[in-house]
């Protein structure tokens, strides 16, 4: 090879490098950004597939409100309005705006639900219970926190709250059934209540003939699931395990003898 | 970053802490293992005269804050035998829970600024069954990039701690049987 050549073929070389350096971030940029609309396009296609959002051309445009998160990272809801040609039928209504919760707001940092979540069922009971059945997504795609895991369950009630009124309390089923917590934290066992700000859980009593829930706000008994047995025995609650803590503290308050102990 | 190691690290140091301050500390976990809410919850309601701190890393919220939380209202409920139900243990400590998370997280905003400035409520499994004045801590967030950053956050987490245990030891009163022996 002459030198003469071996120059145009490190020219070009060196050409190739920098074209390559150039474009290389742009190619990046563009197939980050192809995944992104990709991955919109299937869960997409999957809410349209599994989802059927009944809407009748008939009603009359609402504007719904529904909660997402603020976008400050501080763990609040900001609302936003869309127009729905909401059902007056309260089961329709409430799969409508859940539905559209769901979807998620344009802006996809203002989620407050997993995008692959599916809402499976929805029932609303005489007594203004409403039960939701949500897919396993919502449990096991809802960052793990107490803060991440509040801001779904409220975005839900308050979502609810805001559209439709005959909704008292919520109880949440993942996949049809009762879990424990949402993703490790929150309380899933009682009912939400819905017709007043913030969130508030009636737990599971211990006997299907125990007092109906009272809970600020609730002038009905609770739900079915705050009537069934607890999941697990309490040690405390065994024959002869004693008492754990009396049902009346109007008593005598005592100070303790020695310092208190930290768990 | 693994949330379980992270929160062992502000245990010990939050233990370190108390411990200076005279308390008699016991951890529901020393290690990897995972007990369950109500084995916590037993080994809690064991004790006579105890608080319970139970600590989180969130994977949200402003990085360098901390949230204190204590449980939702739980109705009051009336048994047979003037007993309250494993699942609502949480009841009769509902307001002294309220008074040691407002002067924790008191403190804790004094130490990490945008935090907020009294403890909120929250349906907190692991509350609920705790027969003690019980609050949660978590802490923002896992998602940081540098653990140092979150180390560093440990001293303050756990001399607030500390301090708010301290100051809500005078108020501390615990609920006995009416007419019971103290």
């Amino acid at each position: 090879m002459t030198p003469k050549w071996r120059t145009w073929l490190l020219a070009g070389l060196a050409l190739a490098v920098i074209v390559g350096a150039i474009y290389l971030p742009i190619l990046r940029r563009r197939m980050k950004l192809a995944a992104k609309l990709q991955q919109q396009t299937a869960e997409q296609a999957r809410r349209e597939l599994t989802q059927t959002i009944p809407v009748n051309p008939g009603e009359p445009l609402v504007k719904a409100k529904l909660f997402w998160a603020s976008g400050n990272g501080d763990g609040m809801l900001t609302n936003g309005t869309v127009d729905l040609p909401l059902s007056s039928d309260p089961v329709l209504r409430s799969k409508q705006v859940l539905n559209t919760l769901l979807a998620g707001p344009a802006d996809t940092d203002l989620r407050t639900l997993p995008p692959d979540t599916v809402l499976l069922a929805f029932y609303l009971l005489p007594d203004g219970t409403a039960i939701a059945d949500f897919s396993e997504a919502l449990a096991t795609e809802t960052p793990s926190g107490i803060q991440s895991e509040q801001m779904a369950v409220d975005s839900i009630t308050r979502t609810l709250e805001a559209n439709v009124p005959r909704v008292q309390r919520l109880k949440i089923l993942i996949h049809g059934q009762e879990v424990e917590t949402l993703a490790g934290h929150l309380d899933l066992t009682g009912t939400f209540l819905v017709n007043t700000n913030g969130m508030q859980v009636a737990p599971p009593t211990a006997a299907p003939t125990a007092t109906p829930t009272t809970s600020p706000g609730a002038d009905k008994p609770a739900g079915p699931a705050t009537n069934q047995p607890a999941q697990t025995p309490a040690p405390a609650t065994k024959p002869g395990a004693g008492t754990l803590t009396p049902d009346k503290v109007t008593g005598k308050l005592a100070q303790p003898e020695r310092k208190p102990q930290v768990i | 970053m693994r949330e379980s190691e992270i929160v062992l690290d502000f245990a010990a140091q939050v233990r370190k802490a108390l411990e200076s301050q005279g308390f008699q500390v016991v951890q529901t976990r020393q290690g990897d293992e995972n007990p369950s809410f109500d084995d916590r919850s037993a080994v809690a309601n064991a004790q006579s005269g105890a608080v319970f701190v139970t600590l989180h890393v969130a994977s949200t919220g402003l990085p360098g804050t901390v949230r204190v939380y204590v449980n939702s209202d739980l109705p009051v409920a009336t048994d047979v035998g003037g007993l309250i139900p494993w699942e609502r243990a949480q009841t009769p400590f509902q307001e002294l829970s309220r008074k040691l998370g407002d002067l924790v997280q008191g403190l804790l905003a004094q130490r990490f600024k945008g935090s907020p400035s009294t403890a909120q409520t929250a349906a907190v499994r692991q509350l609920r069954t705790t027969a003690a004045p019980a609050i949660a801590v978590e802490i923002s967030s896992v998602v940081i990039e540098d653990r140092a950053d979150l180390e560093r956050m440990a001293p303050g987490v756990a001399d607030a701690i500390a301090m708010g245990v301290a100051t809500f030891r005078p108020s501390y009163v615990v609920p006995t049987p009416a007419g019971g022996t103290p």
